[in-house]
């Protein structure tokens, strides 16, 4: 019996893949890639690229992810000059506007407050869950200010009951203990 | 709040509501009335020669001239004598008028005058100086003094003597006078062609008068003649004499024996007495003897006579002949049963007869006893008839008539051609009370959930089940009404049929001479029902209770009347006590009459009620329980004054809001007592009135004004509602500072100055006059106006919850109008001599002006002229928007009052056909693209 024939020799293609490619030559080098082609590595080596930084700069990027928080945490405050004095142009009156403006105005900041752990879920891990809390109150604070606004401006147009004369609907007559019967002609 | 105060001024700013064009005649209405007619002053008339239309011309028993159009017996002017005449004018006047002259001449009392028959406008007017006038009569000669333009008139004034005056129909100024210093009783003039006679009553040696007649020259009014008619025998005074003809071409005097058994004529001027028996074959005994003769000078000389027994009449034509002055009888109008009247007309020569019997009218010629019309009258009235005109019109050969039955009572209908075309209700001229009727249905069905609530759960099912299967009877109607109610309702002018919301309510009134009304003021007030419940000519009603369909009506001798409402009849009677009753109150279902020196007739049992009563020496006095002795308080203003009227808040006074919202939203509580009344106390010699606020239990006065100048002559009124008052009344004023005029003075009570404080009481639920701390005082904001006119009633709009705001009621007696004058105009804390703050202007108030001019469209009666209007009664409806009016006293008036306009009712111009179609249009659109819709997306399911 003849013993086996060795396997034959791996197809070129296979050679090229397995081996990393030659580096180029320098004059090869210089010339540009095609429009579209990119000259990065292979995906393992972008994986170690992107590992390392994370691995490397774990503080850092908490910080980072505080600074982002803490703009979102903000950012109802930016709205306050522009709605406060959107309100004080549109009057007191009752007019379809108006009462859309301070709906408006009180649908953000209960939306916001709702959402509250939600905007922030994208920050949050184990080590920044702790700082997040002073973030989360300025946020709610925010909300908050937003929402004095509109009280204050639905309290402009008189739709708070804070006077006697809202109450004065549920204060009822004085009832006499003695009738008089007029007998006038 | 905001939404409130702005809707709130913008009906400041258009205080009211006006009346619109289109809703005259349908929300409101107006009896224009004249009075019970006189029949003997009562007659057509054409008041133009160039036209053949005429009017119907009368003076009232109340002395009311005026003209009614025969076609609809509207009004179409009328005068009131006797406001012009000094004194009281006794009964009807005189009224006289010639066709083809534009002038009637009216007379009562002491004042006679001269009317454009067309326009009612004044030709002339005559005070006498020294008596009344007794007799009137228009000179229908053509002698060379009477102009073209206007009769003379032969006026007979009475003083004793007679004086008879021959008055220039252009000017009323005396042509001629002649005095009779014979001492005879003046009785009549009369005239012929040629002659005035002036026929006086002589009395005779023993009894009765004998008739003397005078000649006189109609140019001069020289004596040419005089003669006696010895009639001694049978005259017995001036009633006896049955008719002295006026203008015929031969002038008639006309007695009865006293057997009534020949009938005596005279013509005039003539010495002769025509004696003419009677035969009776009636059998029964003459009740009266009356004389219809044609008043035109062209007519024939032919006259009627009717004889009235108890069971019928008859009738006898007579002609005269004019040669040798005797009366010869012609023909005999066969004696019918029951009531018959006659009236007189002539065309050109021609004299007609109409006899209207309960059943048929007929037309005879005074020629001849031919029938030349007769009618059947359709609905024949049960009342008596006390007197007739007619006017024959003949249209080729054949006849038409149209005639006007006075009745009894004072209505009176026009009958045309045996059908009757109006009725004029002038028994309601003196209206003394009214009462509105509250209908039952819902009563009953308040009673049946009563009976519900207190019944067991199984009980109260049982119950409701039977109440719905017995409503079921009332299916088959309701279904056969429902398509005439679609139609209508779509069809129909007025968009939404009121009358179930309490608008069409009936009101009962109660006149002077005895008789009842009901009258429905969803059809323009129409007659329902009436009644002559008492015989009397002074019928002093002083209440009217409706309980129940049932109306009590009681007057002043402590009697009462119980009708049924929907009927008219009578269900039972009480006989007169010998107390003389002042007023009525009703305390806890029991009802109580006040004598005229305030005491109660019985006492009354209620631990925790006080009656208030006014007595006529000028005293307020308070009664408690079961006693109705002695008094409990006394209220007696200071001395020279005495009480004239009091006023308390409106049984039905509800009060939607407890306190007043300011501008800044805080609150001032109104000081809401339901035992407040307003009394008013004048002293005339001093000039002052004053104007006291007492609590009803207490007596105490929570506040008083007295106002100095005043002229106790002059009206005063006053009213009280919610927490408001207002009265008016004429100050006369030498300080220059002060106002002088008529003044409409408001008064607003508050619990406290300071907005948000309720006062001493402070959140108590219940307080007490008598017990514990005193009943705490009001705080009291009033400002005056200067009105243009005198107010004679004042009255209070009222609502169902009191939400609408209110108009005070006020009768001009001067304009004869009714105002409604909205509150907002009316707040007493409208600024003074500054323009009103912003939170001011958002409350509603502005700027006081201390003239209160009416605005034209504040005028319920707007162009009506609402003529002696006594009382205006208001009244809930079911609607909040809308108040029922009802005045009474004169003519008689009723609308619908909307003070805030009508915010619950569909306005004139909402189109349910509009609506309808737009809805079925829409329907069958859908009905179309349905299918082609749903095709589409089935070809799009196979297309993806």
């Amino acid at each position: 019996m003849s013993s086996p024939l060795p396997p034959p020799p791996p197809p070129q293609w296979v050679v090229a893949m397995n081996s990393p490619m030659a580096r180029p030559s320098k004059a090869a080098s210089s010339i540009p890639d095609p429009p579209g082609f990119s000259s990065s590595r292979g995906g393992k080596q972008r994986e170690k690229q992107q590992q390392q930084p994370a691995a490397m700069k774990r503080g850092e990027t908490d910080d980072l992810k505080m600074k982002k928080a803490w703009e979102i945490a903000i950012a109802p405050s930016k709205q306050l000059p522009m709605n406060g004095i959107m309100m004080y142009m549109s009057g007191n009156s009752l007019q379809i506007f108006s009462i859309m403006m301070v709906f408006m105005l009180f649908k953000g900041p209960i939306q916001g407050l709702i959402n509250t752990n939600a905007a922030f879920a994208k920050y949050e891990t184990p080590t920044t869950r702790g700082r997040l809390i002073a973030v989360k109150a300025v946020y709610v604070l925010m909300q908050l200010l937003l929402l004095a606004l509109g009280i204050w401006k639905v309290n402009g147009m008189g739709l708070l009951p804070t006077t006697r004369s809202d109450w004065l609907a549920w204060e009822s007559e004085r009832q006499p203990l003695e009738r008089a019967y007029f007998a006038f002609r | 709040m905001r939404l409130q105060a702005a809707l709130f001024f913008a009906a400041c700013v258009s205080p009211a509501a006006a009346i619109y064009t289109d809703e005259v005649n349908h929300i409101d209405f107006h009896h224009a009335l004249l009075g019970a007619p006189s029949p003997d002053s009562t007659f057509f008339l054409k008041p133009s020669t160039s036209s053949n239309a005429s009017l119907l011309y009368t003076v009232s028993d109340k002395s009311i001239l005026g003209a009614v159009n025969p076609r609809d017996g509207t009004l179409v002017w009328r005068h009131d004598l006797s406001r012009s005449a000094s004194g009281p004018t006794g009964g009807a006047g005189i009224l006289r008028g010639l066709d083809g002259n534009n002038a009637v001449v009216g007379a009562a009392g002491d004042y006679i005058s001269s009317w454009g028959a067309q326009d009612g406008k004044l030709v002339w007017e005559n005070k006498i100086a020294e008596g009344s006038v007794a007799d009137l009569e228009l000179l229908e000669l053509e002698d060379a003094s009477a102009t073209a333009s206007g009769r003379d008139t032969l006026a007979l004034v009475s003083n004793g003597a007679g004086v008879v005056r021959r008055l220039d129909g252009d000017t009323g100024k005396t042509k001629w006078e002649y005095k009779d210093d014979g001492g005879d009783t003046p009785f009549q003039v009369s005239s012929s062609p040629t002659e005035v006679f002036y026929i006086s009553l002589q009395s005779a040696m023993l009894k009765g008068y004998k008739i003397k007649v005078t000649s006189l020259d109609s140019l001069t009014g020289r004596q040419t003649r005089q003669h006696t008619l010895s009639s001694d025998a049978d005259v017995t005074g001036p009633e006896s004499v049955l008719f002295v003809g006026a203008n015929t071409a031969s002038p008639l005097i006309v007695w009865a024996d006293k057997s009534q058994k020949s009938l005596k004529v005279n013509v005039i001027g003539s010495k002769q007495v025509n004696t003419v028996s009677i035969d009776n074959t009636s059998g029964q005994e003459i009740q009266q003897i009356t004389v219809h003769a044609p008043h035109k000078l062209n007519a024939l000389s032919h006259f009627l006579v009717l004889y009235r027994t108890n069971a019928g009449s008859w009738a006898e034509v007579y002609h005269v002949d004019l040669k040798s002055a005797t009366v010869t009888k012609a023909y005999q109008l066969p004696f019918v049963s029951g009531e018959s009247v006659v009236a007189t007309s002539s065309i050109d020569a021609n004299v007609y007869f109409t006899r209207i019997t309960d059943s048929e009218a007929i037309v005879v010629s005074s020629a001849s006893h031919g029938i030349l019309g007769r009618w059947n009258l359709e609905s024949p009235s049960s009342e008596r008839a006390s007197g007739a005109v007619a006017e024959v019109v003949a249209k080729g050969s054949s006849i038409a008539v149209r005639s006007a039955i006075l009745r009894q009572s004072g209505d009176w209908e026009l009958i045309r051609n045996g059908q009757i075309e109006w009725n004029r209700p002038e028994a309601l001229v003196d209206a003394v009370a009214a009462a509105f009727v509250d209908s039952d249905a819902q009563e009953d069905l308040a009673h049946e959930l009563e009976i519900e609530g207190h019944d067991s759960l199984h009980g109260a099912y049982i119950h409701r089940v039977k109440r719905h299967v017995r409503d079921l009877q009332h299916l088959p109607d309701w279904l056969k009404e429902l398509p005439k109610r679609i139609l209508g309702s779509i069809l129909g002018d007025e968009v939404t049929n009121l009358d179930s919301f309490g608008v069409a309510k009936p009101v009962i009134v109660a006149t002077r001479k005895g008789r009842v009304y009901a009258l429905d003021t969803g059809k323009q007030g129409a007659v329902i029902w009436s009644v002559q419940a008492v015989e009397t000519s002074s019928w002093n009603v002083k209440a009217i209770l409706i309980e129940l369909g049932e109306a009590t009506i009681y007057p002043s001798d402590g009697s009462s009347i119980t009708l049924d409402v929907s009927t008219g009849a009578i269900k039972s009677r009480s006989a007169p006590k010998d107390i003389n009753i002042q007023s009525i109150a009703t305390v806890e279902n029991q009802v109580l009459a006040i004598q005229a020196d305030g005491t109660p007739a019985s006492s009354f049992d209620d631990s925790t009620g006080f009656l208030v009563t006014t007595s006529a020496d000028g005293r307020v006095l308070g009664w408690a329980k079961s006693d109705n002795k002695v008094p409990v308080w006394e209220f007696v203003p200071p001395s020279g004054q005495k009480v004239i009227q009091a006023v308390a808040r409106p049984a039905h006074d509800p009060v939607a809001s407890i306190g007043k919202v300011l501008g800044n939203r805080s609150v001032l509580y109104k000081y809401l007592n339901s035992n407040l009344a307003l009394v008013t106390a004048v002293d005339p010699k001093g000039h002052t009135a004053g104007f006291y606020l007492l609590d009803g239990v207490s007596g105490k006065v929570l506040h008083e004004s007295i106002q100095i100048g005043v002229d106790a002559n002059q009206p005063i009124a006053s009213t009280i509602s919610e927490n408001w008052f207002a009265y008016s009344f004429y100050a006369d004023s030498n300080d220059e500072s002060a106002a002088k005029g008529y003044q409409l003075v408001v008064s607003e009570l508050y619990e406290s100055d300071i907005p948000n404080d309720r006062g001493p009481l402070g959140s108590a639920g219940n307080y007490s006059s008598i017990h514990g701390d005193s009943l705490p005082l009001p705080h009291v904001v009033s400002q005056s106006f200067v009105i243009a006119e005198p107010i004679s009633h004042m009255a209070v709009t009222q609502t169902r919850q009191g939400i609408t705001t209110r108009q005070l009621l006020c009768t001009l007696p001067s304009s004869n109008s009714i105002v409604g004058i909205p509150r907002p105009v009316l707040d007493p804390r409208r600024p003074v001599g500054r323009d009103p703050t912003s939170a001011e202007a958002e409350e509603g108030l502005f700027r006081y002006a201390p003239f209160l001019d009416f605005d034209g469209r504040w005028y319920l009666s707007h162009s009506r002229d609402v003529a002696d209007i006594k009382t205006v009664l208001s009244q809930p409806t079911l609607l909040e928007s809308t108040s029922l009016i009802f005045a009474f006293g004169g003519d008689v008036f009723g609308t619908r009052a909307t003070p805030s306009q009508a915010f619950d009712v569909l306005g004139k111009s909402f189109s349910k056909l509009q609506l309808v179609l737009t809805v079925v249009a829409l329907a069958v659109g859908v009905s179309f693209l349905a299918p082609m819709a749903r095709k589409k997306q089935v070809n799009m399911l196979w297309k993806a």
